[in-house]
């Protein structure tokens, strides 16, 4: 028998007076001892699952028709004290934000204690023999010393697999995981999911993983779901779904992907964008058609149902999925002659913080003498762990810091001191896309007024203005009618182009884009990464891209050069690092990869 | 469009309506004013409040009219509580740009200014210097000033730190905008409804500053109208004429509960205002 089992679940929401169903009758089933993927982008549905499981709904949500059955008992219409006592015993769960989770005033063996106290052990020599024998089981060092340390002393890592251990510790039946490794960087993230995989076979626990990674969720899960506003459109053995999508979406989003092997093949832009809740009360239809590549008119009519054995998929067309395909590779970059003078180049560049008390002064080193030359036109990435001292690069070539050693040449122009002349130079030769678009954009200004804020600054006529940005958005793909639209009334893909327009209104000769692509959805990134491949052909501009995403890196970039604490261990063509690494850093970044990528 | 969606909450219209009256009557009050403020009438001293008579609201202990000179009293409050409050907001908002902007030291000289002068009670620190520097209504001004702005800088330099921080300031940067004018495009207009629900505070913090420096008599000459000074006086003939401390009683209430009424909704309002913009 199914340990989880939802059927026919239908839940809604009322939004602004009207009610909108956000599941039309959600059907799916995970076996005890087996672990089941739920893959979706944001606003696919996907965290509602685990919310109807904790009945944690937000306010204005409700599920008015079927049930989501555990053990045979359905969690929704069952009292709260029932509910209460399955949750954290039988059904436990791994949360997003690790350190968050975590009571910031309390010791880790103090919280560990209290879990296991609820989970019926008593006697403080039993405590302490449980919460050891709790954090030996997630592979953490020094378990002793650890009970008596607080949440801050730990990495984002080390909290999670605190977390682990706890979900774990009851023995529980079902483990529910929303998104567990997204806070955390790309080998930790690697090793959560080895943790979790081990504990799960161990203990033949179920696992609901919720996540947005197709490939991750691939790697770690049996079965996988993928999930599109709301509905589940395929659903398979891993294996099966990642080597032959039947539905449309799955199939464009994996070409949305960038890969880590073969040809540099363009990538799928879907266009526009998932829809909205207000939006969903107007979708009769298959939730995908308006975006779909394949779509038929019956299609707007009639919501398909899930069709097949074991691997299902909510298409009428699924013959037709194979054929969605892309560009084999992307289009070289534009020719220039040898030997042109580096836009950029750093020599012995190093910065340093101080940070602590007077008397007490630590020193911390971001940067430790870079050196590094960029070409006209080039597209350089800089990749690293976090706190690797990428973005301090980044903020130092903008002349957003000082340098405390070293020279920076921009341009022909030694902008290394700083002051006004060095300003009003960097203002024509380098431009910055900052990582958070919602703190890059000014909520009071228009977004015509942003992007063109470039002539702003030199006092250029309104009339003036007025045109560029008509140019800019056209040549960014977004709506004319955008600009007249605020920051707060736009998605996070409109704002991230809206924030790569005003660093491209003047024209800059080198650009420094910052963690660009990441929180983004697959979808929305593969429109950004295609949007600079375009611009490229189009404009003369370099690229600085500080980016821990190395299959955007692979896919965008010529030149890699890899950070590791505050200084360069490796540099090369970006094939030739990724594919022949020299340094032990860059090959533990390339372990760290989700298999199949 | 912004101000139309503040007249929307109750607070804003209740603490505007309540200030527009005061304001009203304190300009108006020469045209209205049914006897002169200052003449005595020693044959009607202490007449009881009777809305038909000549002295709709009764005669203070030297037979001065309590309606004149409550009107007159609003007068004074007025143009001690909105140049002392506008003074303390330009000076204190001022420092608070400055340190909130530049940070580093500036930041850490004008956080001790603050800090020295908080280090005394407010009311106990204007008190002094009216002392010091004399009584009357200019030097009370005076007085609000120099010790109020730094509500103004504590609460302000904050807010400016956090938007200072934000990327789009360092983004006007880089794209050639000079400091002043990112102070002024990306800065200011962020803390500006912050800067308007303090004012209105302040203001009504100033009229009640004003009711007790005029009630310890220190505030204007003795037989000017004061709300202070009339509760002073007013103490004496309580049984007698109880207007004559429940008027202006009333008075200070409805100004200052005018005040604090627009700030709380302004505050509000600002409050919703980033929520829908995070939205």
């Amino acid at each position: 028998m199914s340990l989880l089992v939802a059927r026919g679940l239908t839940l809604e929401a009322r939004v602004e007076g009207e009610i909108v169903p956000v599941f039309r009758g959600l059907n799916f089933a995970l076996e005890s001892g087996r672990a089941l993927g739920l893959v979706g982008e944001s606003g696919a549905g996907k965290s509602m699952v685990g919310r109807t499981i904790a009945q944690l709904l937000p306010p204005g949500f409700a599920v008015t028709h079927g049930t989501m059955e555990f053990d045979g008992h359905d969690l929704v219409a069952m009292p709260p004290s029932r509910r209460r006592a399955l949750l954290g015993r039988d059904i436990a769960f791994i949360p997003q934000a690790p350190q968050a989770a975590l009571n910031p005033r309390r010791t880790i063996g103090a919280q560990l204690d209290e879990h296991h106290a609820r989970l019926g052990v008593r006697g403080r020599r039993d405590l302490r023999e449980y919460a050891l024998a709790a954090l030996h089981s997630v592979h953490l060092p020094d378990p002793q010393g650890l009970r008596g340390r607080y949440p801050h002393e730990l990495s984002a890592g080390m909290c999670q697999r605190v977390l682990i251990a706890m979900a774990f510790a009851g023995r529980p039946r079902l483990v529910v995981a929303d998104e567990p490794t997204t806070a955390l960087d790309a080998t930790t993230q690697a090793h959560i999911i080895a943790l979790i995989r081990a504990l799960q076979r161990a203990q033949g626990t179920a696992v609901l993983f919720i996540t947005h990674d197709l490939r991750l969720a691939a790697g770690l899960c049996d079965d996988v779901a993928v999930m599109y506003a709301g509905d589940i459109v395929e659903t398979g053995p891993a294996a099966a779904v990642l080597a032959a999508a039947r539905h449309p979406y799955t199939r464009c989003l994996q070409l949305a992907n960038p890969r880590m092997t073969g040809p540099r093949r363009a990538l799928y832009p879907l266009p526009e964008q998932m829809p909205g809740l207000r939006a969903l009360a107007r979708l009769d239809g298959c939730r995908f058609a308006p975006r779909c590549p394949i779509v038929a008119e019956y299609c707007l009519r009639t919501d398909p149902p899930l069709e097949g054995t074991s691997h299902r998929a909510a298409c009428i067309r699924p013959g037709l999925v194979p054929a969605i395909t892309v560009a084999a590779e992307v289009a070289p970059p534009p020719w220039r002659p040898a030997g042109e003078a580096p836009v950029l180049a750093l020599d012995g560049v190093s910065k340093h913080f101080v940070t602590g008390g007077f008397f007490r002064p630590d020193r911390v080193d971001a940067v430790r003498e870079v050196s590094l030359r960029i070409a006209p036109g080039e597209f350089v990435a800089v990749v690293g762990v976090s706190g690797s001292g990428k973005s301090t690069l980044g903020r130092l070539v903008a002349g957003l810091e000082q340098p405390s050693a070293g020279r920076i040449v921009l341009a022909g122009q030694d902008v290394t001191a700083g002051g006004e002349a060095a300003r009003l130079h960097r203002v024509t030769a380098v431009q910055m896309v900052f990582q958070d678009p919602q703190s890059a954009l000014n909520p009071r200004r228009r977004v015509a007024s942003i992007i063109t804020q470039a002539l702003e600054a030199q006092s250029a006529p309104g009339s003036v203005r007025e045109k560029r940005a008509r140019e800019l958005l056209a040549e960014l793909g977004l709506p004319l009618e955008l600009g007249v639209r605020r920051p707060g009334q736009l998605s996070g893909g409109e704002r991230q182009r809206v924030n790569i327009a005003r660093a491209l209104c003047a024209v800059p000769r080198l650009l420094v884009a910052d963690e660009i692509t990441s929180g983004l959805d697959v979808s929305v990134q593969a429109q950004l990464l295609t949007l600079l491949h375009r611009l490229r052909q189009d404009h003369d501009f370099a690229l600085l891209f500080i980016s821990h995403d190395l299959a955007a890196v692979r896919h965008l970039c010529d030149r890699v050069l890899v950070m590791h604490q505050g200084a360069i261990v490796e540099e090369g063509p970006t094939e030739t690092v990724f594919g022949w690494p020299r340094h032990d850093h860059t090959r533990a970044l390339l372990a760290a990869l989700p298999a199949g990528a | 469009m912004t101000v139309l969606r503040w007249l929307r909450s109750g607070r804003v219209l209740a603490g505007l309506l309540a200030v527009a009256l005061v304001l009203a009557l304190a300009v108006l009050a020469p045209a209205i004013a049914p006897h002169d403020p200052e003449a005595q009438d020693l044959t009607m001293t202490l007449q009881p409040a009777h809305l038909g008579s000549a002295y709709p609201l009764g005669t203070d202990a030297l037979g001065r009219c309590v309606l004149s000179r409550l009107l007159f009293g609003a007068r004074l409050a007025l143009s001690v509580a909105i140049p002392g409050a506008l003074g303390a907001m330009l000076l204190g908002a001022a420092l608070a740009y400055a340190a909130g902007y530049l940070g580093g030291r500036t930041d850490r000289l004008i956080g001790r200014a603050v800090d020295a002068v908080t280090l005394f009670p407010p009311l106990i620190l204007i008190l002094i210097l009216v002392f010091a520097l004399g009584a009357g209504p200019t030097n009370l001004v005076l007085a609000i000033v120099l010790v109020d702005w730094t509500r103004f800088c504590r609460v302000l330099r904050h807010e400016v730190r956090v938007v200072v921080q934000r990327d789009h300031v360092a983004a006007a940067r880089l794209l050639g905008f000079s400091h002043i004018r990112t102070l002024a495009i990306e800065v200011v207009p962020a803390t500006l409804p912050l800067l308007v629900t303090l004012l209105a505070l302040e203001m009504g913090i100033a009229v009640v500053v004003e009711a007790i420096v005029s009630f310890l008599g220190l505030g204007v000459q003795p037989d000017q109208a004061a709300w202070g000074q009339m509760i002073a006086d007013g103490r004496t003939a309580l049984h007698q004429a109880p207007a004559n401390l429940l008027a202006p009683a009333a008075a200070i209430l409805v100004t200052v509960a005018g005040f604090n009424l627009l700030g709380d909704g302004l505050g509000r309002k600002l409050a919703a205002r980033l929520v829908e913009d995070r939205a």
